[in-house]
């Protein structure tokens, strides 16, 4: 228990004091995973528009396997990557591994299936009715899909927040693809692992209350721009 | 020419034929109505002839031009009409975006957007609307914003869908004055669908019955509902008294016919021995009270007069419906205030007179 | 006879389970003995050799959790491990100085640290060497290594590296007393500067992934020998330098004050420095590698008792 008590007191003294380290990882933390988490809904609501608003063989099967991958573990995306990044891998001429460009792509893969699915299934809450309201009144396909869009903003808001969560809170692939590195791939995620295994856990509980602090604040933004 | 004609229009939802080879020209400027009970394919006409959906066989040209069945040209034809559904859909943002949406996909400038939404919204009274939640609306609210959205267009055609199902009468009322007087101002030519007949012949130049699938009259409103060309449309019409008979003499298109039994005088050119049905609308009967024994024919015109006995009143607002026993069974609309002077009631005995002219005769088996 | 059916079920029911238990408790439970190891015993897969062995002869279960030195000694003066098995002399003087160590008996001698095993430790590199530490030998040639390898970092940092555990692991605690004997100030010169100068990447992480690091970065790292040789097949490094007396590597258990059961922990530790486990000890991995991962004890090199 005093190591819990510890562990807050000192998350209080570190956010006071604004102190530099760990505004670093949790400022590296919002930037990777943001950059993550952009790239993917640009990616993901097209992508997942076009699955929606077209038939085609297997698209069942499809929208099955995006949902069974919400849950791909992520230190099997972390591998994926590893074996892909790796020097004596296909696209080791990048020489990727171990940059904070590795650590955005594996988090893009990793919610692009959460972020796939849900925006399909926040297309699916509107009614078939809207789409073709607005193609009577001359709408073109993709301008009826943005009104489509409009209409599940909020349903698509929270598939994004989701994918945010997800990706700032992943640590198996940030560790692999990452490394870890200080001043260059460290987040807080990986940071409370290192800390925790060196036995510092004080810092690391004070690291995982900024995380959820963090959590929390984009939570109170976002909602409130819900209620807008 | 006609604005938009579809040729041998046929479509199906699976195994379900919903429209059955179809013609109809709609001419500009006309205002055309298509009546027709629920489930008789006039949604899905409509939606043909608005490019929402490809029809299963059949061809459709738009003021002369052969619209194709894919393709960008579909687009442009359909912007240059406007549809409002029957379930009137408004989009989740404000009174003023839903209305501007047409004229933004359309790329029109934002200053001429903004003048032509104010000025739409004011005409169908939703001025003070402008930035409300477009979903807080009431129906009838939802359905003015849905016709500002279409009207707003200044469409080339404007198609409604059953424009005023499920209102209360003042709604109702509101949205038909704004129809007829887009219809006068601006020379739209319009396709109404409805089951409500009165609102047919309000609001059109010419009416068509689709009746399963098949549009089986057009015509203007007397000729539908005075002359039906089956017994099918004529029951639709609301043509209560349709009669099965045979003619038995013609004199110069002077119609005898046999109603078991009793004799029936119509205008008609139908020969000695066709079956056909005689259809008398119900307020094209005069019921009369015998004056104490003495022949009450005399003074009437009409050449039909039967003596019966009401067999039941039902009052339907201003008017009552009388059912009455003449050896056949008819019904007779009258007002309550007449029913009420005459004394009506079951049992109470009548003359039922009718004019040749007010008898319409259908061969039976036509149109089928 | 209907009534009293479900009253015979019953009774056999209650039986049954009644000779189940009393079944089960003439039945001996293993004993648990949990241990924390360092991760460069457990990558190289020693302790799953010795766990079966340690198991049939004490009838135990070994629970061995790998981690690195600093959190392995954490869970041990919490008590919740029984014995920590680490690298680290300085952190285990202060282990044992905090009360955390009992002391267990070995060969007649009483005391908290007991050595049993040893390696050394090994700077490896790419083939390439480009700081040129391939050819350093001598009882000095780890700090030499250094010196050049932070000498040339700073000059060139693309092409010289150095991946460091940065765990706060009885390697890394070894990697920062070779950085101080050879002058630095490792807080400042090494993780300041060097960081920011780009050449010393601090990877924070285990034995076995900072080596793959270090072969994908083409980087030089300090490594236990017996990890480097498991690991060895997938890498690309090489050893380079294999000389010098810091380079020693003792591997200590040591019977947690706040554990369950010091007795089994005793059991362990005599176990370790029993003669036929040294002799499995200092043959591990012959067959595979060549050559010895670990050496048996040796009271020259580990000290006494």
């Amino acid at each position: 228990m005093t190591e819990i008590w510890d562990g807050l007191t000192k998350a209080v003294q570190l956010l006071i004091s604004l102190d530099p380290a760990v505004m670093e990882v949790a400022g590296r933390s919002l930037t990777i995973s943001a950059t993550a988490c952009l790239l993917a809904s640009l990616i993901c609501i097209p992508l997942g528009s076009l699955i929606h608003f077209h038939h085609f063989r297997g698209k069942r099967v499809l929208i099955n396997i995006i949902q069974t991958l919400f849950s791909v573990p992520t230190v099997l995306v972390g591998l994926f990557l590893l074996v892909l990044l790796s020097r004596s891998g296909p696209l080791g001429e990048l020489r990727l591994l171990f940059t904070p460009t590795a650590m955005v792509i594996g988090q893009m893969i990793l919610i692009t299936p959460l972020l796939l699915g849900l925006t399909i299934s926040a297309l699916s809450g509107v009614s078939k009715e809207i789409a073709d309201t607005a193609t009577s009144l001359g709408a073109s396909g993709s301008q009826a899909i943005r009104l489509v869009l409009k209409e599940a903003r909020y349903a698509v808001l929270a598939a994004v927040m989701l994918g945010f969560a997800r990706a700032i809170s992943e640590v198996g692939c940030a560790l692999m693809v990452g490394g870890n590195i200080r001043g260059a791939t460290r987040v807080i995620t990986t940071v409370i692992s290192l800390e925790a295994g060196k036995g510092n856990l004080e810092l690391a509980i004070a690291l995982g209350m900024i995380l959820l602090l963090l959590a929390l604040i984009i939570n109170i933004v976002l909602n409130r721009l819900q209620q807008r | 020419m006609s604005l938009i004609e579809v040729v041998d229009l046929s479509h199906s939802y699976g195994e379900r034929e919903i429209l059955k080879g179809l013609n109809l020209g709609i001419d500009k400027g006309e205002a055309f109505a298509l009546i027709g009970p629920t489930g008789a394919g006039k949604t899905t006409l409509l939606r043909i002839m608005d490019l929402l959906e490809v029809p299963g066989a059949g061809e459709i040209y738009f003021d002369g031009k052969h619209v194709p069945r894919s393709g960008k040209q579909r687009l442009e034809i359909r912007r240059r009409m406007s549809f409002i559904h029957q379930k009137p859909q408004v989009f989740n943002l404000s009174v003023y975006d839903n209305v501007a949406c047409g004229l933004r996909w359309r790329g029109e400038k934002r200053n001429r957007i903004a003048n032509k939404v104010d000025h739409i919204l004011e005409m169908v009274g939703l001025e003070g609307y402008r930035n409300r939640d477009a979903r807080t609306l009431s129906g009838g609210e939802a359905q003015r914003v849905a016709l500002a959205r279409a009207l707003v267009l200044e469409p080339e055609v404007l198609l409604l869908d059953e424009p005023t199902a499920n209102l209360d009468p003042i709604s109702t009322a509101k949205i038909e004055q704004l129809i007829s007087n887009v219809a006068r101002q601006q020379n739209t030519t319009m396709i109404m669908a409805t089951h409500d007949m009165s609102q047919g012949q309000q609001l059109s130049d010419r009416i068509g019955v689709l009746l399963d699938g098949r549009l089986v009259q057009t015509g203007n409103a007397t000729d539908i509902f005075r002359s039906p060309t089956n017994e099918a449309v004529a029951h639709f019409v609301g043509m209560e008294n349709i009669l099965e008979g045979v003619v038995v003499e013609n004199n110069e298109g002077i119609a005898l016919v046999n109603i078991d039994g009793y004799i029936i005088q119509a205008v008609s050119g139908y020969p000695v021995g066709k079956e056909v049905y005689a259809c008398i609308r119900p307020e094209d009967i005069t019921l009369l009270i015998p004056d104490g024994g003495q022949q009450t024919t005399v003074k009437s015109s009409a050449r039909n007069s039967f003596q019966s006995e009401v067999t039941r009143v039902t009052t339907l607002g201003p008017l009552s419906r009388v059912e009455i026993d003449c050896g056949f069974r008819l019904i007779a609309l009258v007002t309550r205030i007449s029913a009420e002077e005459l004394n009506l009631q079951a049992g109470k005995e009548v003359y039922a007179t009718f004019k040749a002219t007010g008898v319409h005769i259908i061969e039976k088996g036509s149109g089928q | 006879m209907k009534v009293i059916a479900p009253r015979i079920a019953l009774i056999v029911l209650v039986l049954t389970l009644l000779v189940t238990v009393l079944g089960c408790s003439g039945q001996t439970e293993p004993e648990v003995l949990r241990v924390a190891t360092t991760t460069s015993l457990y990558d190289t897969g020693l302790w799953d050799y010795l766990e079966d062995i340690f198991e049939d002869r004490y009838d135990a279960d070994l629970q061995i959790q790998a981690k690195g030195t600093g959190i392995a000694l954490e869970l041990g003066m919490n008590g919740d491990v029984d014995v920590v098995t680490v690298h680290d002399p300085l952190k285990e003087a202060a282990f044992v100085a905090g009360g955390y160590a009992l002391n267990a008996t070995v060969d007649g001698n009483s005391t908290a640290r007991v050595t049993w095993a040893y390696n050394y430790f090994i700077i490896v590199g790419p083939a390439s060497d480009p700081a040129g530490v391939g050819s350093l030998t001598g009882s000095l040639a780890p700090e030499e290594a250094f010196q050049k390898i932070q000498q040339e970092g700073a000059l060139d940092p693309d092409t010289v590296r150095f991946v460091s555990r940065g765990d706060e692991s009885g390697t890394h605690g070894k990697e920062k007393a070779i950085w101080a004997s050879a002058g630095y100030n490792y807080t400042e010169d090494i993780v300041g500067n060097g960081t920011a100068d780009g050449w010393y990447i601090e990877a924070g992480t285990g034995m076995g992934a900072t080596l793959v690091m270090a072969d994908e970065l083409m980087a030089y790292t300090l490594t236990d020998k017996g990890t480097f040789l498991a690991y060895q097949g997938d890498l690309d490094l090489v050893p380079l330098v294999e000389t010098g007396d810091i380079m020693l590597n003792v591997y200590t258990a040591m019977i947690c004050t706040n554990g369950v059961n010091p007795g089994m922990a005793q059991n362990l530790v005599t176990f370790l420095r029993a003669p036929e486990i040294q002799a499995l000890i200092a043959g591990y991995g012959v067959p595979e590698y060549g050559e010895p991962l670990f050496y048996p004890w040796d009271p020259e090199i580990c000290g006494l008792p």
